[in-house]
């Protein structure tokens, strides 16, 4: 029993959960979606005994390189899918996201991802780094429930203009006052993991709080995006289909700012 | 002036600045920043031109991107202002003359009679409402009582607080870009630096490197004193995320390296056919080494810590110490009969050029030299307003998210003996919270008859 054991039993039930929920897609029944939350949370559970067993052998934070910290995200959305699912009953978007996090799981136990548990760099050794990725990527998984329930709108609303609704579908309505609760708990989570413990932390460690570096700077855009969300939907009354459209780009920026920097953009966050 | 601070004020001017922003922000991670004029014209020809000219190759601090910096701010301000005035009313001067009829068209409303006077039945619901944490307000006119009940009241400025926050986080960048002051320094173990524009100077006392069992580095550390007129004030070790604050300025670890200016070089030479004959010498560069047995003598005049052939030319590629090498002299008397590179990785290969058939070789056992420290000094009179900035900015997303208010209106009118009660609950941001606590409160205050 280790580590990568844990990590692989986590996968497996993640597929098992997968499984029902795309059985309840197809049969529409209840039952089926039932025991796929109560897998996904077993999963949890083991997910999370994976990532306590990595600390305690690495002796450090369990995000401090890309295996890491995808596999960090994939709990995190994991949580943030069994929190909504617990309050707000969206069984629907069970599949959608189960595919997300299968898709996490596998990226992150790809081969190409460096997963060796390797000494922390000196830069990386203080507690900002927990409170730092651990509250934004959380904040992320948040994104990414918003980001699946708005798709699921887009489709909802389409067939609900068509006429073409089926019977005891989730609505278009709800899907959108579930994705503004996603933002709200997210946005403030983000901000507070991803810009003010990234600038108290960046102050401690660079000396500058703020350097323009890439990684900084989408996560000031992915944030903007999400401002503009609120704004236009608070202030200005917008509902529905754009809503839905500037959450998924904010998603997107998300996603950019954790991925697309590290391999396209050179900076000063090299690590992860 | 009005139309001004219509447009100043609008939403749509907020929207438009912040999808401006964030379009200029994507460019600056995408168009490399503050190159030189050459690459960028390997990068974009005839464009980059146009580029320098636009400041894109130093966006972030080009006049356009700080100018809508500005304007967004002010667009903030005013934006938040014409607002505040209708909040604070809301907030300390609410309107408690309502009509039964508006309460009554309300999506959330009761409407009932209960037994006892009017009095006794105030009585029992303040209690009620308080008991679920209400704040109440009333005025009475006639047979009426209007109460106004209230709860987490402060939540209608959280948006107001989120942009004050990011005002003062705003003007701690200005105040940084204007007054910081970053630079870096090597310094030597022993040595003590003058701090710009401070009253106070550094020593640095002893500089260690930690390392991992596997060889990578663990940790830097520096242990500094702080000296004003040449008294040690202050010591301190510094290491990575750990720096040293005095009198606003702040010392960081940022670097290392090896002071290569006066190395001390352990160099070995070796009769080859009596390899028991030897010569091994601590020397300095340009110190003459005698060996007495076999009448030579020898100097080493340079040294490379990563020696490299460029263009036929010696040089170092870095300083670090990846291929040291020493260029030594050998005399015979007063003639030079060697001279060439030995190298300390490479025993076997050295570069001697003799003059004469040679029966020594020379080795390159040892470098040591002293280790400089790379201290980042930063003066950062604007880091404060940022603090306080996040602070603001994180209270106001909390009231904005997660202290929704809301309020109770009620309309209490003496009928007959009996007391009519219309009620209505209001709030933008939890209707489902309010609606359940509601209906429990007016439930109870029934079945209290």
């Amino acid at each position: 029993m280790n580590e990568s054991t844990l990590f692989l039993i986590t996968f497996a039930v993640y597929f098992i959960a997968a499984f029902f929920y795309f059985v309840f897609l197809f049969s529409k029944k209840e039952s089926a979606a039932k025991t796929g939350l109560s897998v996904v949370t077993v999963g949890f559970f083991v997910h999370t005994l994976a990532l306590i067993w990595r600390t305690i052998e690495s002796g450090h934070a369990p995000f401090t390189n890309m295996y890491e910290s995808l596999s960090f995200l994939a709990w995190s959305g994991a949580l943030a899918y069994i929190i909504i699912e617990y309050k707000y009953n969206i069984r629907k978007a069970g599949p959608y996201l189960m595919l997300i996090i299968i898709g996490i799981m596998a990226l992150a136990s790809s081969p190409l991802m460096p997963d060796e548990a390797a000494p922390l760099m000196p830069a990386l050794q203080s507690y900002w780094l927990w409170l730092h990725v651990s509250v934004t990527l959380l904040g992320e998984a948040f994104f990414a429930v918003a980001f699946v329930t708005s798709i699921m709108y887009l489709v909802a609303d389409s067939r609900e203009k068509k006429g073409v609704a089926k019977e005891g579908a989730i609505t278009a309505e709800k899907l959108d006052s579930i994705s503004y609760r996603c933002v709200a708990v997210g946005f403030p989570l983000f901000t507070l993991g991803g810009l003010v413990f990234g600038m108290v932390w960046a102050y401690k460690a660079w000396g500058s709080y703020w350097s323009w570096d890439p990684k900084e700077t989408w996560s000031l855009i992915t944030w903007f995006v999400f401002a503009l969300y609120l704004h236009t939907r608070i202030v200005m009354g917008w509902k529905g289909r754009r809503s839905a459209l500037i959450a998924i780009i904010g998603f997107l920026a998300a996603l950019f700012t954790y991925f697309g920097v590290n391999y396209l953009l050179a900076g000063l966050h090299s690590y992860a | 002036m009005k139309s001004l601070i219509r447009f100043l004020s609008s939403v749509k001017l907020a929207i438009f600045l912040i999808i401006i922003i964030t379009a200029a922000s994507m460019i600056g991670t995408f168009i490399p920043q503050l190159r030189s004029a050459e690459e960028y014209g390997a990068l974009y020809g005839q464009l980059s031109e146009l580029l320098i000219r636009l400041e894109i190759t130093d966006l972030y601090h080009s006049w356009w991107f700080i100018a809508l910096l500005f304007l967004f701010s002010l667009n903030i301000v005013i934006c938040t202002l014409t607002r505040l005035a209708a909040k604070f009313r809301r907030a300390f001067k609410p309107n408690l003359e309502f009509e039964n009829q508006t309460l009554l068209a309300a999506k959330i409303q009761d409407r009932f009679s209960r037994k006892g006077n009017l009095e006794k039945s105030e009585g029992e619901l303040k209690k009620g409402l308080r008991s679920a944490h209400y704040k109440i307000k009333e005025t009475r006119k006639e047979a009426e009582v209007h109460l106004l009940a209230r709860k987490k009241i402060l939540g209608i400025f959280g948006s107001d607080i989120v942009h004050l926050g990011l005002l003062v986080i705003l003007i701690g960048g200005i105040i940084s870009g204007f007054s910081g002051f970053r630079t870096n320094i090597n310094i030597s173990e022993g040595e003590i630096v003058p701090v710009l524009g401070a009253d106070f100077k550094l020593q640095l006392d002893k500089f260690e490197t930690e390392y991992h069992p596997n060889g990578s580095v663990k940790d830097w550390k520096s242990t500094l004193t702080v000296m004003e007129d040449d008294n040690p004030r202050l010591t301190k070790t510094i290491e990575v995320n750990h720096p040293l604050t005095y009198k606003g300025y702040v010392f960081y670890q940022s670097s290392y390296g090896w002071d290569w200016q006066n190395p001390t070089l352990e160099i070995w030479a070796i009769k080859t056919s009596d390899p028991s004959s030897q010569k091994n010498a601590f020397v300095r560069l340009g110190e003459k080494v005698i060996w007495d047995e076999e009448n030579l003598e020898f100097k080493a005049l340079q040294f490379l810590p990563d020696f490299i052939i460029d263009g036929n030319q010696p040089r170092t590629r870095s300083l670090n110490p990846n291929n040291p090498a020493v260029f030594i002299e050998v005399y015979r008397g007063e003639d030079k009969i060697s001279s060439g590179w030995i190298f300390a990785k490479f025993p076997d290969f050295s570069q001697m050029h003799s003059e004469e058939e040679a029966d020594y070789k020379f080795e390159f056992k040892d470098i040591q030299t002293s280790q400089y420290s790379g201290i980042q000094m930063a003066k950062d009179p604007g880091v404060n307003y940022i603090w306080v900035g996040c602070t603001l900015l994180m209270i106001g997303l909390f009231l904005a998210f997660y202290w929704p208010p809301r309020d109770i209106r009620l309309i209490l009118m003496e009928k007959e003996g009996k007391t009519e009660i219309i009620s209505a609950g209001r709030s933008a941001k939890s209707k489902l919270a309010l609606e359940s606590e509601f209906k429990r409160i007016m439930v109870s205050f029934r079945r209290s008859q």
